[in-house]
Parts: structure tokens; C-alpha cells; sequence
């Protein structure tokens, strides 16, 4: 496709025969076409809505999938006049976004119908938020930037609070709103900075460029206020006060969405605008960062132990988990990048397989709290054996592929001397495991009489009604990947690797260190 | 606040002076005054209250007519004589009913808060007459051709909600406050779909610009006018336009069955006809945009370039000028003041709407149909660029 | 100095004073309906200054939308719920405003200092106009059609969802099973485990 524009009498830069290059949003393209579906599909009615947008979303997500899939090492072109970037890191972090939500709607459907509210809207919005992100995560300029942020952000407020008879989701979606406004607020300020820097432009290469040459206070201070916001999108310490009230007053398979996907396009943000845009101010936004992760990684799961809600509990595990992310990013390395995209595929899995569990077991019980698992292995060993691997995963126990996703990180680390950033990875992941063990521990070993009120008057476990099935596939295949992908994991790594090396903005930041630590040494 | 923006926009843009034909009394006015040895930004700085008095004296005229012509035409459908004593036919009557509001006490209830209560009159009034710098009476013959013309016009009329919300609110009154809340509701709904009936118009002429929408109905008389191109548009401005005006069927406002006087309910004396004031500019001011969009503006239903042509004439002579100028102005109010009188002759036959109906109807109908008509607007524009504009 | 250049620096100077007394007045008036109708003559001058800027549409844009929209139902919303309640007291309210008001001033020295020592490249581009109104639109159709196409998005999910949030349902159910459903989260709020026990609602039971 091509644009002819020519303009009468002048005056602006008449763009002539540039490549659209719209197929660059192929996937994009499907995930919003099953969106529309899901909206025309819900006209006809909630029972309607109940039996076709399952299968559209399905279709749309998997299209969308494999569309990703095909383009991966395809020859690079900015497409939509340099909007939009399809380099493989882009496409490694729709995957996981596009995964991540094609996963929560699988595990949505039962809770969504139960509680009474709209499927096909809930849907929709689950799908905007979708497309959101994976704008965000190929968004190269600093106005596409914001609106995909926005879209995704607008689409996680009414998403969170969707259970809207529910004081707790009201609550939720209030602080998400007023929290994430503010911040939204700040990126644009530091944007605006940004585009002033630049005289005029917004795409992040000409950013890039003017960085290079301008003055220190004013780009320290937009690097701050973007930085700010990137922060805050993937909940570190010490922005992350929203998400343990927004992870307890969602519902829980949007919890599910927010604590993947999100995050996932919160770091393909950080890394398109920190390692594309700010190389020239590497040391400063990397000690910036070193600081965030340690506050995240030790704020995180110490305070995860005390709490008494499984909400609660993965809400915290989750700001943890993002600082020990945040380890690759700092490292800077081939290896820290590649360390990242396969921490977060492997976070997607064993984070989701987790929140299938609670899901199944609130939908059975009515109930989230830690001490309410009390002997469930009597009763369900399905989701004592699911959540028990996800968890172990989480905590980085070897056979696992969460172990390999961090051990990865970790070694990425050290190699690159970031001993302190590992070193507090170690330990947090120890006191990590103490918490999930800890509820390990009360599903299996209680006696039967020590079983709590509820798993005592746990029901018959049935999966006939619509929805359970796909609630079942989804927890099945996650504890599936996560107990196995770690024994099968190199082709993890290879795709992980080649993530990063398909991407000329990380080659291109990893050449410019390597040469600035050669002409040091 | 706001005030500052005529004298800038006109510092800014001093007119399409030299532009096209026609009667240029600017560039006369300061060439005259810099022959008197006048520097030439001295020239432009006394010429640019001049068109700023001249349309505010025009518009307080236009209001008394208005007023008149609502007496009497109102008289003439309920079979009544209306007022006849106060001057000719009663012509005097309307500067009557100013000066009795002039000289009324001015109230201002005990428990109302007595600044908003002052500044929401004048919130309503001052968009309104802000409005009129963009009513094109000829070529030239407006204060500041700015180039975004009617979309100022549709900008600044979203102020005066907030006038309206403030003095309901400041009154401290149930009714004033539901006047207010009403008022603002409608004034908001009606806005959609009139701005896309404006859209319309304004993909057809590809500017904002009054003048230039203008001109580009200017080719063949009558049959080149927006109407012929635009009749749902058409429909759909006048309407809204009334409801943006709160004239009967749509003064749900003020419905004085219900809500005594709405947010009028607590003024008397000057407020009262600030407020008075600011609705029938306004009526004219609807009346004078439908005339520019749809009706030709200054134009002649015949060609003046014909009519020149068949009497033998040059247009650019001065004296053809002049009179073709001065006809302008004629049409223009002509044609105002036959949609005026059409609103007031709606006013006594059609019964109030309730509030419910008015808003389905804004929200339900005018919306989806102006959507519509944008979208055929846009294909015809395609399809047929050389009737639809190119 | 022109005439002109008077006229700008007096109108900006007067913009500018309203702005910033208005955006004060915003934060710092107690009632809050004055603040609502200082938002906005903030708004108002914020367009002003584009005007100053000849950034015309951009300036109509602003009072369309920001007066016109968005302070428009900020007032509907504040009249609606106009309940005049005593709010409880905060606790260290004073602390609470010394700090927040030593994080702003502290913010805006931190601005102050990065405007006072950056160069700015002074004067910038020359202003566009009549043109701007054009241009936009070219922009919007090339090189910002991504952004402008998924804005529509935005805002038709921002539709959808106010309306399902707040479309008063007459009653809800489980679609699958038919059983009455409560709209709210799966898992119940439960009370703290000390008082579980005795049921709490007996008391009201017995009344009825």
C-alpha cells in the first residue's frame, strides 16, 4: 500500500510514495477484527454471546499467533511511516502478550458467566487491552507510544473493575484510574520534553539522536518522568503501591492479564525507549534501575509472606518476579536481553498455570484465602499438583522451567558484574520459596481433620458446565509447559537468542557497550 | 479572560484584505489615514474597533427587531393586535422593554452565591457576541476572516453551558439548578449532531472558513446554494440550531410549567436580560450561520456578475461595488430574518417536547442521521467532485 | 516594539496570570465547585495562549473539548452528588499539606532550574497560520495514521465500557446455569476469623 499526498501551495514535507507497510500489523489486524466479532456477536443476545465469543476469540488470538509466527526473521522495514517496528523482540513480546490473553480468556469464561456479567463486552475490552499492548510493544514513536499506553491502560481500568456490584472492584478500578492517570500524566510530560529536545520530531530515533548532543538537566528530567511511567506499568518498588488493592479488587483472571501481558509490553516499552532512546544516558537510567530492582525484588517478596490473601500473595510474588526481570535489563548484555524474553515467556506459563488454580479453586470454594488450601490434596489433587509445580516454578526450583528462566538471569548477571543485583536475587528467591512452600505445605501435609471449614465442604468435582473445559485445558497445558519445558528448554533458548539477535536496537546498544568496555580495558 | 481574543485574532490576521473582489473598507480606511501621515500600524489600530462596534451595535439592533417582530408576529397568530403604542406599529416597544429591565432593581437572593450569580450571565452572553466575529456580510465585510471560522463558532458555543450550569447552581433554587443541568444536557446533545451537519458543509467547500463556504456557493445563483446539496444537513442544523437557541419546541429549560423559569427563575433587572439579551443574539447569530451555510450568504439568488454583465457594467467599478456590497448586507439579513421568522411561527405551533423525547431524539435520531448524511456527503464528494466540491 | 508585540506581551502576561492563579485556585479553594469553575478558565487561557501561539485550531480544539466536554460533565458530576457532609477528620492534615506543598515547591524549583539552564532553541519554528488547520490533517492520514486509527479504538472501548459499567441492570444470572448472580467477585469478602463464627445477621433476622 501506498500513500500519495501532495499538498496545494506548500509548506509541508510532501510525502511521496513512502511504504505503508501495514502488514507489519497483520496480527494486530485479526485480534481486532475477533473484537469486533465479540461486540456484533453480544448484540444477539447474553446466550449468544455465551456460546460464539469464545470461538471468535479463540480464532482471532490464534490467528493472530501464528501471524507472529510467520513473521518472525523477516526482513525489517518501518512500517506506517515509522510508526510501528516489527524487529523479532516486538514479536517475541506480542507472542507473549497475544499468549498471555488467550490464555486468561480461557480461564475467564466460567468466572465471567458465575458472577453475571456481560461475557461479550468483557471480551471486547480483554481483547483491546490485548491490542494495546502489542501496539506498545513495536510502537517506535512517541505519540503511538501513548495511545497504545493509553488503550491499554483505559482497557485495564474497566477491566478491573468489571465486577461492578462489587465494593473491592470498584475500589480497584478507582485507584487504577487516579494512579495510572497521574502517570500517564508524567509520561507526557517527559515526552513533551522529549519532543522539544528533538525540535519537532517524535519518532524515538530522532530522540535518540538529539539526546546525544543536548543539555543534561532537562534530559535527566525527562528520562525521570519516563522512567516513571515505565515503572509504573510493570509495578516496581516504589511504584507499584496500586497493584496489591488493583490484584485483590479484580477479578481474578483480569489479575491474570495484568500480571503477564502488561507487564510483558511494560518491558518492551522500557527496553524500545531506555536501550533505543537513552543509550547516551546508559549509566545513569542502569543505576536508576539497579536501585528499582533491588527495592522490587526484596519489598516484594518479603512483604508477600505475610500476606494472608492468594491475591494478595501472587500480587506481591509478581512485583518481585519483575525485579528479578529487571536484572536483564540492567545487564545490558546478549545474554541479560535473551535472559528477559525467556523469563517472560516462562513467567507467562507458570504465572497463568497459578492463577488457572486459584481460579478453579474460588470458583469451587467462594474463597481466596491462603488458609482456606488447608488439605486440599484430599479433595482435588488436580489443583494441589498444578498449583504446587507452578509455585515451585515460581520459586525457581530446578526441574522447572521457572529455574531455568532465572538461573539464566542470573548468570546473564554475574557475568556482566552485577554482583549486588544478584546476590539480593538469590536471597529474595530464597525467602521466595519459604512462601510458596509455606502454601504447598498447607495443601498437602494437613491431616484430613485439620482440612479447613471450606475444602471440608469442598463440592463434587464436575467439569460439565460450559466453560470448566477450557479452564481445565488452560491449567492442564501451563503446568504441562512448566514441568516439562524445563527439562526441554533449549529451544527455548535458541528462540530467546534469536530474539535478540533479530533485533538491530539491541545489537546495535550491545556493540556500543562491548566497544565502550574494550576501550576501557 | 476570553476578551483579549478578538483584538488577536484581528492582530493576528488582519482580514482577507486584499483578497478576491468586493468592497474593501479596510484597506480604504487605512490608506485614507495614512495619507493623513499615520503610521500604518496607527492606521490599524483605529480601524480595529470600528467593525467590532459596528457588529455589536448591529447585533443589539437585530435583537431589537427580533423582539418586535416576536411581539407582533406572535399578535398576528393568536389573532391579536400586539404592542402599537409605543412608536409606529410599536416599534418602540422593544427599547421600552430594555429600559424597564435597565431600571429594575437588581436582586440577588440572600442565600445565593452572589459571584457565580453575577458571572453566569455574563458567561452566556460573552461567547455568544464573541460569535459574531465570524458572520461574513460580504466579501470583506466581517471582523476577522479567521481561518477556522465556523469551528470557532461551535468551540465558543460550548462555553456557554458553563454560564448556564453556574447561574442555576448559584441560585440556590431547585428549579434554577434542574434549568441549569437541563439546559446544559440539551446544549451538549444538540451540539453532536450539529457539528456534523457543519462537517458536511464544510467537506464540500474544504475550508473552515465562513467566507470561503461561502464563495463556493456562489457560482449559479440560487441553484449553486448548500441547500439543494445539504437539505438533510439543512434539517438537521435548524433544528439543533433551535435547540442550542432553546426556542420552542425545545425551551425545556424554562419550562415554566415545570421548572417556573429554569435557571432564570431568581434573576431580574440587568442579569435577567443579560440573559434575555443572550438568547435572541444568539437566534440570530443561528439564523445568520444557517443563512451562510446553506443559503448563500451575501449572495444573490441571481448572479451579481450577471446582473452587471446585463446592464453593461464592470464589477470592479467603485459605484458596482458599493451597491453590490450594500446588497449583500440586504441578503443576508433578509435571509436571517426569514428564518427567524420561521422559529417564531415554530414557536406557536408546535407543543414542548419533555426532556426524555428531546434527548432520544438528539441521541437516537439527529446523531445517527448526521452520521449518515456525513458518510453520503463523503461518497458523493467522490463520486461527483465537481458537484460536491472537489 | 510594534504595536503588535505590546499587544501579545500584554495579552500573554494576562493569560499567563490566569492560568496560574486559576490552576492555584483549582488545588486550594475548599469548595469545590468554585474549583470546577476555575478548571475552566485554566482551560480558557490554556487556549488563549495557543491563540498566542497562532495555533487557532488548536485553540478552538481546547475550548470544544476541554470546556465544553470535559468541564462540562466535571460540573454534572459535581451537581449531581452536591451533598454537603461533614468529612471526617483527617488525621496530620497539616503534616500532609507541609510535606506535599515542600514536594511541589521542591518540583518546581527542580523545572525552574532545568528552564533556566537549558539553551533553548529560541525563537522556534515560524508559526504555520491559516495552514496548521491542513497540515494537521496531512499528519493525521501519513505519518501519525497508526496512532490516529487505534485512538478510535480507545475511545470506542471507553464508550462501551462507561456504558457497561454503568447500565443499570434489572437482573442479572449466570447465563449457563440460570442461577441469580450478585455482579460481584467470585471470591467473597469474608469476616475477620475471630467473629466468624456466631452468624452476624440473626439480630436482623429475628426483627423481620
Amino acid at each position: 500500500m501506498t500513500v500519495f499526498c501532495t499538498l496545494a501551495g506548500g509548506g509541508a514535507p510532501a510525502i511521496t510514495a513512502l511504504q505503508l507497510n501495514a502488514g507489519a500489523i497483520a496480527p494486530e489486524s485479526a485480534v481486532l477484527v475477533a473484537l469486533l466479532a465479540c461486540l456484533l456477536v453480544d448484540l444477539a443476545g447474553e446466550e449468544a454471546a455465551s456460546r460464539w465469543v469464545p470461538p471468535i476469540c479463540y480464532g482471532g488470538l490464534g490467528t493472530a499467533l501464528v501471524l507472529l509466527a510467520l513473521q518472525w526473521n523477516a526482513p525489517l522495514e518501518p512500517s506506517f511511516l515509522g510508526s510501528f517496528l516489527a524487529d523479532n523482540l516486538a514479536i517475541a513480546f506480542r507472542g507473549v502478550v497475544a499468549a498471555s490473553t488467550l490464555l486468561s480468556l480461557l480461564i475467564s469464561w466460567r468466572y465471567v458467566e458465575r458472577s453475571g456479567t456481560p461475557v461479550g463486552e468483557y471480551a471486547a475490552i480483554l481483547l483491546a487491552a490485548t491490542l494495546g499492548a502489542m501496539f506498545l510493544c513495536g510502537a517506535t514513536d512517541l505519540v503511538s507510544i501513548f495511545i497504545s499506553l493509553e488503550t491499554l491502560s483505559v482497557s485495564s481500568y474497566l477491566l478491573s473493575g468489571y465486577m461492578k456490584r462489587d465494593a473491592r472492584s470498584g475500589e480497584a478500578a478507582l485507584k487504577y484510574l487516579l494512579v495510572g492517570s497521574a502517570a500517564a500524566a508524567v509520561f507526557l510530560y517527559g515526552a513533551s520534553l522529549l519532543y522539544g529536545l528533538t525540535g519537532g520530531e517524535t519518532s524515538l530515533e530522532a530522540v535518540g539522536v538529539a539526546l546525544q548532543t543536548s543539555a543534561t538537566p532537562v534530559t535527566a528530567l525527562a528520562l525521570v518522568f519516563v522512567l516513571a511511567t515505565v515503572a509504573f506499568k510493570i509495578a516496581a518498588v516504589p511504584f507499584h503501591q496500586w497493584t496489591p488493592d488493583v490484584y485483590e479488587g479484580s477479578p481474578t483472571p483480569v489479575v491474570a492479564f495484568l500480571s503477564v501481558g502488561s507487564k510483558a509490553a511494560g518491558f518492551a516499552l522500557a527496553l524500545r525507549l531506555l536501550v533505543g532512546c537513552f543509550e547516551s544516558f546508559d549509566a545513569q537510567w542502569k543505576v536508576l534501575f539497579t536501585v528499582l530492582a533491588v527495592l522490587s525484588m526484596t519489598l516484594g517478596n518479603v512483604v508477600a509472606l505475610a500476606q494472608t490473601s492468594m491475591k494478595r500473595m501472587l500480587a506481591y510474588s509478581s512485583i518481585g518476579q519483575a525485579g528479578f526481570v529487571m536484572i536483564g535489563l540492567v545487564c545490558g548484555t546478549e545474554d541479560g536481553y535473551a535472559a528477559m524474553v525467556l523469563y517472560m515467556a516462562a513467567y507467562l506459563f507458570m504465572n497463568l498455570g497459578a492463577f488457572a488454580c486459584i481460579i478453579l479453586f474460588s470458583l469451587r470454594t467462594g474463597s481466596d484465602r491462603i488458609s482456606d488450601y488447608a488439605g486440599l490434596y484430599q479433595k482435588d489433587p488436580l489443583i494441589t499438583l498444578g498449583l504446587s509445580l507452578c509455585l515451585l516454578s515460581l520459586g525457581g526450583i530446578p526441574p522447572m522451567l521457572g529455574f531455568f528462566g532465572k538461573i539464566y538471569l542470573f548468570f546473564a548477571g554475574w557475568a556482566d558484574q552485577q554482583y549486588l543485583l544478584v546476590v539480593v536475587g538469590l536471597i529474595t528467591s530464597v525467602v521466595s520459596i519459604y512462601y510458596y512452600i509455606s502454601v504447598i505445605k498447607m495443601m498437602v501435609v494437613k491431616e484430613p481433620q485439620e482440612a479447613s471449614d471450606v475444602v471440608k465442604a469442598y463440592p463434587e468435582i464436575s467439569w460439565s458446565l460450559t466453560g470448566m473445559q477450557p479452564l481445565r485445558a488452560a491449567l492442564v497445558g501451563c503446568v504441562l509447559v512448566t514441568a516439562i519445558g524445563g527439562i526441554l528448554s533449549n529451544p527455548l533458548f535458541t528462540w530467546a537468542n534469536s530474539a535478540v539477535a533479530g533485533t538491530p536496537m539491541l545489537q546495535h546498544a550491545i556493540a556500543a557497550s562491548e566497544s565502550a568496555v574494550a576501550a576501557l580495558g | 479572560m476570553i476578551d483579549p481574543a478578538p483584538a488577536l485574532l484581528t492582530t493576528a490576521w488582519p482580514g482577507l484584505a486584499l483578497v478576491g473582489p468586493g468592497l474593501d473598507l479596510q484597506s480604504s480606511f487605512t490608506s485614507t489615514l495614512e495619507e493623513f501621515g499615520l503610521s500604518q500600524a496607527a492606521a490599524h489600530l483605529l480601524w480595529l474597533p470600528l467593525p467590532m462596534l459596528l457588529v455589536l451595535v448591529a447585533a443589539v439592533v437585530g435583537v431589537l427587531v427580533n423582539v418586535w417582530l416576536e411581539r407582533k408576529i406572535s399578535a398576528a397568530v393568536q389573532q391579536r393586535i400586539g404592542p402599537e403604542y409605543a412608536g409606529a406599529l410599536g416599534v418602540l416597544q422593544p427599547m421600552a422593554d430594555g429600559l424597564k429591565l435597565l431600571f429594575k432593581e437588581d436582586v440577588i437572593p440572600k442565600r445565593a452565591d452572589g459571584l457565580l450569580f453575577t458571572l453566569g450571565p455574563v458567561l452566556v452572553l460573552v461567547p455568544v457576541i464573541l460569535s459574531w466575529l465570524v458572520v461574513p456580510f460580504g466579501q470583506n465585510l466581517l471582523i476577522s476572516d479567521v481561518g477556522i471560522g465556523v469551528f470557532l463558532w461551535i468551540a465558543l458555543s460550548s462555553i456557554q453551558p458553563i454560564g448556564l450550569l453556574m447561574s442555576g447552581y448559584a441560585s440556590n433554587n431547585k428549579y434554577s439548578l434542574l434549568g441549569g443541568l437541563r439546559a446544559a444536557a440539551q446544549s451538549i446533545s444538540y451540539e453532536i449532531p450539529l457539528a456534523l451537519a457543519v462537517l458536511a458543509v464544510v467537506m464540500m467547500s474544504n475550508s473552515l472558513s465562513t467566507v470561503d463556504i461561502v464563495n463556493q456557493q456562489s457560482g449559479a445563483g440560487i441553484l449553486s446554494w448548500n441547500i439543494w446539496r445539504q437539505p438533510v444537513g439543512f434539517l438537521i442544523f435548524w433544528i439543533c440550531a433551535l435547540a442550542e437557541c432553546e426556542r420552542l419546541p425545545f425551551d425545556l429549560p424554562e419550562a415554566e410549567e415545570e421548572l417556573v423559569a429554569g435557571y432564570q427563575t431568581e434573576y431580574a433587572g440587568m442579569k435577567f436580560a443579560l440573559f434575555y439579551l443572550g438568547s435572541y443574539i444568539n437566534l440570530v447569530l443561528s439564523a445568520l450561520l444557517v443563512a451562510v451555510l446553506y443559503l448563500g450568504g451575501w449572495g444573490f439568488p441571481l448572479p451579481v456578475e450577471w446582473l452587471a454583465g446585463a446592464l453593461g457594467q464592470s464589477v470592479d467599478a467603485p459605484l458596482v461595488q458599493v451597491i453590490t456590497g450594500s446588497l449583500g448586507i440586504v441578503m443576508t439579513v433578509l435571509k436571517a430574518y426569514l428564518l427567524v421568522f420561521i422559529a417564531i411561527l415554530l414557536r406557536w405551533t408546535l407543543p414542548r417536547v419533555r426532556i426524555d423525547q428531546l434527548l432520544d431524539f438528539g441521541w437516537k435520531f439527529l446523531l445517527p442521521i448526521a452520521l449518515v448524511n456525513l458518510l453520503v456527503t463523503a461518497g458523493l464528494k467522490l463520486a461527483f467532485p465537481s458537484f460536491f466540491g472537489g | 516594539m510594534t504595536i503588535a508585540s505590546v499587544t501579545q506581551l500584554i495579552c500573554f502576561v494576562a493569560l499567563s496570570l490566569t492560568l496560574v492563579l486559576g490552576a492555584l485556585g483549582v488545588v486550594l479553594l475548599p469548595n469545590i465547585v468554585y474549583s470546577a469553575f476555575l478548571l475552566a478558565g485554566v482551560f480558557l487561557s490554556v487556549a488563549g495562549l495557543y491563540l498566542l501561539l497562532n495555533a487557532s485550531f488548536v485553540a478552538a480544539a481546547q475550548v470544544l473539548v476541554y470546556v465544553g466536554a470535559v468541564n462540562v460533565l466535571i460540573l454534572f458530576a459535581i451537581m449531581l452528588v452536591n451533598k454537603k457532609e461533614a468529612m471526617a477528620e483527617i488525621p496530620g492534615l497539616l503534616l500532609r499539606r507541609v510535606l506535599s506543598g515542600a514536594v511541589c515547591l521542591g518540583l518546581f524549583l527542580l523545572l525552574l532550574r532545568v528552564d533556566l539552564t537549558t539553551p533553548w532553541a529560541v525563537p522556534g519554528p515560524t508559526p504555520l497560520g491559516e495552514d496548521a488547520t491542513t497540515l494537521i490533517g496531512i499528519h493525521l492520514f501519513s505519518d501519525y495514521l497508526l496512532p490516529f486509527e487505534l485512538a478510535s479504538v480507545l475511545l470506542l472501548m471507553a464508550m462501551i465500557g462507561a456504558i457497561v459499567l454503568a447500565r443499570r441492570d434489572v437482573y442479572s444470572s449466570d447465563v449457563i446455569t440460570g442461577e441469580a448472580a450478585d455482579q460481584g467477585l467470585i471470591e467473597k469478602e469474608r469476616t475477620p476469623l475471630l467473629l466468624e463464627s456466631p452468624p452476624r445477621d440473626t439480630t436482623l433476622l429475628e426483627k423481620v
